[in-house]
């Protein structure tokens, strides 16, 4: 393909010319004219090479190392990130147990606390009732020798009225020990 | 008036003579250079930083490559990986150059057969080299269709054998041929604006207007085409199946 250009011909015309207006003007297509090939092609290798050596040398590792990076970064975030919600849920999974265990506790010693109290209280109210049936009995007795005494002291009474009362109307002393008798088993009488 | 080829000729900047043979720097070869100074700088300098969060240079560099690489990849496969920068800079330079073809008094190394071809003789025999080199003779059975009659076996043989040495043909003039077509009609409307003047020069202004985003659309798209064009034919080489 690539035409031998006459050297002769194209030194000749073409040295002068720098825009090369000067060229001779082939008739019909630029795309036809063969002495233009060989330059074009020689110009289309330096150009596709050196473009081919850019990128394989330099852009292509540039982007591809890039793009590996990114997407080493962003799954290393993802994975990062999927950790972090494990171990909040964790954390969170661990919190309600302790919560939860917390709870069960305080209601074992809520119900112990109670069973002991009212323990206490029975207890309590049981030393509390003997005590005072104590001072029941205590007071129960006082009551019977007050009464004992005052009854004593009411069938002496009685006995010294009724001897006064006798001896004033019978005129005479009376017979002591009979009427304490009697006066006894009236007042005893009396008193039930 | 400029005749509308006139735009497409090759002009001897700097003249190389090595014993006969013409290697002078043209217009061509300068908007050669240009397309690869300007890629490297997309692609090596916006990748400079090589920052996790790119910028704006750097998210057109990787978005050119993951571009192509997903190409290769849906069309290809795995085994695509080794050809991927080949392929990368076959597109990015056909880019550059339809691309840069759009500016005003620039010039367009893609509008000519010559250089089409080369790159699509180049992709040809690299396509045909690998699928002799991955499977030996065993390539040859890519032109028996499977499942045929005997009797027609032969002229699909000789049908299968054209249409694959027909497509460093197709390959080259469908991507110089929109070139070649695309700028020609831009300067055939645009001598058509001066001739109508000022009365009624505006309806082909408009219309080159509507051309020009056409071109840049065009632009693009050849230069994909050729890439995926690339990638199936290696794909054909390396499975061996249509």
């Amino acid at each position: 393909m690539r035409t031998p250009v006459y050297s002769a011909l194209a030194g000749g015309l073409v040295s002068l010319a720098v825009s090369g207006a000067a060229a001779a003007k082939p008739a019909g297509m630029p795309q036809l004219d063969f002495h233009s090939f060989a330059p074009q092609l020689v110009w289309l290798a330096i150009a596709f090479v050196a473009l081919y050596l850019v990128m394989t040398k330099l852009a292509v590792p540039a982007i591809s190392d890039t793009l590996a990076k990114r997407q080493a970064k962003i799954q290393s975030d993802l994975d990062a990130a999927e950790k972090a919600n494990e171990d909040t849920r964790a954390l969170v999974a661990a919190y309600e147990k302790r919560l939860a265990d917390a709870r069960e506790e305080s209601r074992g010693l809520q119900r112990q606390q109670g069973e002991a109290d009212s323990a206490v209280a029975t207890a309590r109210l049981a030393e509390l009732g003997e005590k005072l049936n104590g001072r029941i009995a205590e007071a129960e007795k006082r009551i019977a020798g007050q009464r004992d005494t005052v009854m004593a002291g009411l069938e002496q009474m009685a006995g010294e009225i009724a001897q006064n009362v006798y001896a004033k109307l019978a005129g005479q002393p009376a017979d002591g020990a009979a009427l304490g008798a009697k006066v006894a088993s009236a007042v005893k009488g009396t008193s039930r | 008036m400029h005749s509308p080829m006139e735009q497409f000729e090759i002009k001897r900047l700097l003249h190389l003579n090595f014993g006969g043979f013409d290697a002078s720097f043209t217009n061509s070869s300068l908007w050669m250079v240009i397309t690869v100074v300007l890629a490297t700088g997309v692609f090596v300098m916006g990748m400079r930083q090589r920052a996790l969060v790119p910028g704006r240079l750097q998210s057109v560099a990787e978005l050119g490559y993951e571009f192509i690489a997903g190409m290769v990849r849906d069309n290809v496969g795995d085994q695509g990986k080794k050809y991927f920068p080949f392929i990368f800079t076959l597109f990015i330079f056909i880019l550059f150059c339809n691309v840069l073809g759009m500016v005003p008094y620039s010039f367009t190394p893609t509008s000519h057969i010559v250089v089409t071809f080369a790159m699509a003789l180049v992709v040809f025999i690299g396509v045909t080299v690998i699928g002799f080199a991955r499977h030996g003779l065993h390539f040859f059975s890519f032109f028996v269709p499977k499942g045929v009659p005997a009797v027609l076996v032969p002229l699909l043989v000789l049908i299968e054998v054209i249409s694959y040495f027909i497509r460093p043909v197709s390959l080259s003039v469908r991507l110089f041929a929109n070139m070649l077509a695309g700028h020609t009609m831009l300067k055939v409307f645009g001598g058509f604006v001066v001739a109508m003047g000022l009365i009624g020069g505006w309806a082909p202004l408009a219309f080159i207007v509507a051309l020009t985003g056409l071109e840049l659309l065009i632009a693009f798209l050849q230069a994909y085409v050729f890439a995926i064009l690339t990638c199936l034919y290696l794909n054909d080489a390396i499975h061996l199946h249509h």
